[in-house]
């Protein structure tokens, strides 16, 4: 199960803070970097739910990203329905779809588990990429924000824009926590530690497995409605298997299971990205050898390093603390 | 559409072709895997490399050296990443697996960027076999005869290797239950270093067939992998059984759903792939129940 | 940003510049990694050899900012914002794909910063969507393969099969070619579509091709599918019975060397092809040879033109994004493709189609101009141009 402790307390506030203060001050590409992490940010907290908390390593979730987008792009652009609306059609479309991909892959594992969603997801990109309503490889077009002048809010601004997602992802990190931490996390988690055993206590495993997949696919989904809001365009490339694979990275990266964790790994990633790509264009190159460093260290990412070095160090001033204290009970026992 | 008998031989012997191809490529995969529980989701790049060297190879002496020797090449990348990666990583679950080998597909994309350029490359096709043979009453490019017969005497080679010598009762032995197998005085480690160059081996021979067909870029392993995942996974990892299966599966609905419903052909082969993990999850002819 | 060239160049060495002279921020916008890193580069060399051969007619002087598009629309549209936005460059060039066109049109129409397309060809963007900061210094789809519906019914040929990747180019270049071919009383025998940069065996639909009694293929593929595509229509043997025709693409100088003897004798129609007589094209033709060891190809000469066209609109003193967009619109000039001009009705360029068949030479595969097509104005499919202001 999922629990804050001090340091993921910590470094959620850093985050934070980081993000309003560049969401305040920063000119118009660093806005834009920071909108791109936010949104990589609501998608990796989906993965990291499903696959880190389920053991249900997906590799269909940038397919789900992209459902999103193209139902919200179809319904607010195409159907000329007021955006809120076209927002949540869209989580619930996506919600549902994954539903039943998470339903159906709920018997397979490990590998087949992987290749399953692979399959799924390429299943929608080739469906995206061939049926003319979605405008094939030249993708869609004349998508709107979210209109919150109600509330004097102009989200075609972009500071505006980065703050409204700043808000999102505050908000399903809430989510994820508190679906984590309800009894249907915990009932995932337990089916990933020893599925047998859940099944013998009378769960319904698939429909737990199905549950979650469905949320956080809700989740994937709202992250692609984010992405068609910032981009204003999409492209079936928003689904290719490869968005999938880098979003894995990315909570690898950060470190799986952690929440806090894909969060830093979206930030490094993204930055990373641009950093390399401003002085070489084999970007590829140096992240893939990264991503290769980090899995062989073994360390779970970035933050289960910190963690797990915070914890070494947590565990001998305990030692030390208790050793002084049995040191001091021999002197007063002599 | 009314089309005559050869009509539908032409088509049959294109679904052959293809479904070859990707035997080749897939059986290296499904072994690996059905052996050493590793999932290499480089391989596509080692054919894309097997294309380029090839394409190099070719430039030098002819066709025939780079069929020859690119896949030794190959092998030979093979044996660096065993000891530098997959050796270490064999004790790690799958999606560090996958991790791993998905970073090795951007490092070696970019690599055969830096060494060959983003220019396509391309081989000529034999002499030998530049021609067309008359093959039951219709004219079929013999290059692509030559690819048939390639799978299927490789097919042939394979299965004999594992079904009836010592090495393919080893190997088979691995596969059930490797710690048993080394219990009883095999060599497992070095057993799964040979398969795995050989695995690399006939991804690279992949390759080197192919490339006189198509053109060689630097992103035709990330084409290709998409279509070798789903042969394994509708086959079954880890069988040689699975792998044919699985290749003529894909290449017959491919082929016959480009010709007859051209709309659909690329969601026809995604279905079919989720109906059959619906149905068997582990696929049609796994190598272990 | 750290890629930013100081592009003076040739003129900075060899007389100083006059006081008054202007800057001007250009925004490069290409693919150099991805399918289309191959392309990007040749239209960069070609750019930045307009500079050298014509920078010095302007008092302007140039300061690029290149970035590159991953030929990823979302990743293009936010190096565009930054090149708009942040860097404020006065006038932007490049874009190879239309996907990549048709996210930033709204963009650079919103925030009237010039742009000039220096290769996608959709045909919306100069019809439909267009929009007078666009000024296209390439081609359209439909503008390149029009001219030979009724070239190629000319020729004898009644019943033609099409092949095309199933994506709005693809549809776009053969409706170009069947809208002229019907009307001059052509007969289409069949259409295929093929799955976009999914195919790699065109066997099933060579043989329905072969099927369909049909007296020629007419074809658009470009890349590593032309290459696929030529060579397995060749080994099909289907070259002799079903000659093959097609967009000048399919044997681009960039990849026909590739293709290698199964191109000899392909027919295709193009607006340039490197061996054009002419002592524009002959400069151009040299210095692009001796800079990369290479014919150039059609984007070479794309991005050569439109560094050109830059240095025209320059030329009338225009010097920030208002007057830029309004002088480029009406550049012409003689260039290595022959006369251009910009109709004013869509800014689509205006120019020369050339019909060529690809031949051994002696150094290899060589093109032969067969027919110089005249220039033709796209019809305005829908675009409701502002008019120029003077």
């Amino acid at each position: 199960m999922f629990r804050h402790n001090a340091l993921r307390y910590a470094v959620l506030v850093a985050l934070s803070l980081a993000a309003l203060f560049q969401a305040l001050t920063a000119e118009y590409f660093g806005l834009e970097i920071l909108t791109e992490i936010l949104i990589l940010a609501v998608l990796v907290l989906a993965l990291d739910m499903v696959a880190g908390f389920g053991g249900q390593v997906s590799l269909c979730h940038g397919a789900l990203m992209g459902v999103g987008a193209y139902v919200y792009a179809l319904v607010s652009a195409k159907a000329g329905i007021a955006p809120p609306v076209a927002m949540a059609s869209a989580v619930a479309v996506t919600g549902v779809i994954a539903w039943v991909i998470g339903a159906i892959c709920s018997r397979s594992h490990g590998i087949y588990f992987i290749m399953a969603t692979l399959a799924f997801g390429q299943m929608a990109y080739a469906y995206v990429f061939e049926a003319p309503v979605f405008g094939g490889d030249d993708g869609l077009s004349g998508i709107s924000r979210l209109d919150l002048s109600l509330f004097g809010i102009d989200l075609d601004d972009s500071r505006s824009f980065a703050l409204f997602c700043l808000a999102v992802a505050g908000a399903v990190y809430g989510a994820s926590v508190m679906t984590l931490q309800s009894g249907l996390g915990r009932s995932l988690t337990g089916v990933m530690h020893n599925e047998q055993r859940m099944r013998a206590l009378g769960l319904t495993v698939w429909r737990v497995k199905a549950d979650v997949f469905g949320l956080s696919g809700m989740i994937a989904g709202l992250a692609g409605v984010l992405a068609a809001q910032h981009v204003m365009y999409i492209s079936p490339g928003l689904l290719s298997w490869t968005v999938s694979g880098e979003a894995l990275v990315v909570v690898i990266l950060g470190g799986l299971g952690t929440l806090v964790g894909p969060l830093i790994g979206a930030a490094a990633f993204v930055l990373l990205k641009h950093e390399i790509s401003a002085w070489t264009d084999h970007w590829h190159l140096v992240v893939g050898v990264v991503l290769i460093a980090v899995v062989m260290s073994g360390a779970n990412g970035i933050f289960g390093w910190a963690e797990a070095r915070w914890g070494g160090w947590l565990e001998r001033r305990m030692a030390d603390a208790t050793r002084k204290h049995e040191q001091e009970e021999v002197v007063s026992d002599a | 559409m009314a089309h005559d008998l050869g009509f539908w031989t032409l088509q049959t012997l294109n679904a052959l072709q293809l479904s070859m191809l990707l035997f080749l490529l897939s059986i290296g995969l499904t072994v690996i895997f059905g052996l050493m529980h590793f999932v290499n989701l480089a391989h596509g790049s080692l054919y894309a490399l097997g294309a380029y060297f090839a394409a190099s190879l070719a430039a030098v002496g002819g066709y025939w050296m780079g069929f020859f020797l690119a896949p030794v090449a190959v092998a030979g990348i093979g044996i660096l990443l065993y000891s530098g990666f997959i050796k270490r990583m064999r004790k790690s679950g799958p999606m560090a697996q996958v991790l791993v080998t998905f970073g090795l597909i951007f490092a070696l994309l970019d690599l055969t960027r830096i060494f060959w350029g983003d220019l396509a490359l391309a081989i000529e096709v034999p002499s030998a076999l530049a021609g067309r043979l008359d093959f039951l009453g219709v004219e079929y490019p013999a290059y692509r005869l030559f690819i048939i017969v390639l799978g299927v005497a490789i097919f042939g080679l394979l299965a004999f290797v594992l079904g009836r010598t010592q090495i393919g009762a080893m190997i088979r032995a691995g596969v059930d239950n490797d710690a048993m197998a080394a219990c009883l005085g095999i060599n497992v480690e070095r057993m799964f270093f040979v398969v795995f160059c050989v695995g690399c081996a006939l991804a690279g021979l992949a390759g080197a067939v192919a490339a006189p067909l198509l053109s060689v870029t630097p992103d035709m392993g990330l084409h290709v992998l998409i279509p070798t995942l789903i042969v394994i996974v509708i086959g079954g990892l880890g069988s040689l059984k699975g792998a044919i299966a699985g290749s003529l599966i894909y290449g017959f609905v491919q082929t016959f759903g480009a010709v007859l419903a051209p709309q659909l052909a690329s969601v026809l082969i995604y279905a079919l792939l989720a109906a059959v993990l619906v149905i068997k999850p582990v696929g049609l002819f796994p190598a272990r129940g | 940003m750290k890629r930013a060239i100081l592009a003076a160049l040739g003129l900075a060495s060899s007389f100083t510049l006059p006081a008054s002279a202007e800057d001007i921020k250009v925004g490069l916008l290409l693919p150099f990694s991805g399918v289309y890193a191959a392309l990007g580069n040749d239209i960069e060399t070609g750019f930045n050899l307009a500079l050298e051969h014509f920078g010095g007619e302007t008092d302007a002087t140039f300061e690029i900012l290149k970035e590159d598009t991953e030929v990823k629309p979302p990743v293009a549209l936010g190096k565009a914002k930054k090149l708009i936005l942040q860097d404020k460059v006065d006038v932007m060039a490049g874009i190879v794909s239309s996907g990549v066109l048709g996210a930033v049109r709204d963009l650079v129409h919103g925030a009237n910063v010039p742009l000039i397309v220096a290769n996608a060809g959709n045909d919306e963007a100069t019809g439909a969507n267009c929009s007078p900061f666009i000024t296209r210094m390439s081609f359209s789809n439909g503008q390149v393969n029009r001219p030979m519906g009724k070239w190629l019914h000319d020729q004898g040929i009644g019943k033609v099969f099409t092949l095309a990747p199933d994506y709005a180019a693809g549809r776009q270049m053969i409706d170009g070619f069947v809208s002229t071919f019907a009307k001059a009383g052509g007969k289409i025998v069949g259409q295929e579509f093929t799955p976009f940069q999914k195919t790699q065996d065109f066997g099933p639909y060579l043989a329905k091709a072969k099927a369909s009694g049909a007296d020629a293929v007419f074809v658009f593929y470009a890349g590593g599918e032309a290459i696929s595509f030529v060579k397995q229509y060749d080994s099909f043997g289907l070259k002799s019975d079903l000659p093959l025709y097609g967009s000048g693409f399919l044997t681009s100088p960039l990849y026909v060397n590739a293709e290698g003897p199964a191109a000899e004798g392909v027919i295709t129609a193009l607006h340039y092809v490197p061996t054009i007589e002419s002592p524009a094209n002959e400069t151009f033709a040299q210095a692009f040879e001796a800079k990369t060891g290479r014919v150039p190809s059609e984007f070479a000469v794309q991005g050569y033109d439109a560094a050109r066209a830059l240095i025209e609109a320059s030329k009338t003193g225009a010097n920030d994004r208002e007057t830029l967009a309004n002088a480029l619109r009406q550049v012409s000039f003689e260039g290595p493709r022959g006369k251009l001009s910009i109709d004013p009705a869509t800014n689509n360029i205006v120019q020369p189609i050339y019909v060529y068949e690809t031949v051994m030479g002696e150094n290899g595969l060589t093109q032969k101009v067969l027919a110089q097509l005249s220039a033709e104005a796209d019809p305005a499919n829908g675009c409701e141009m502002a008019p120029v202001s003077k």
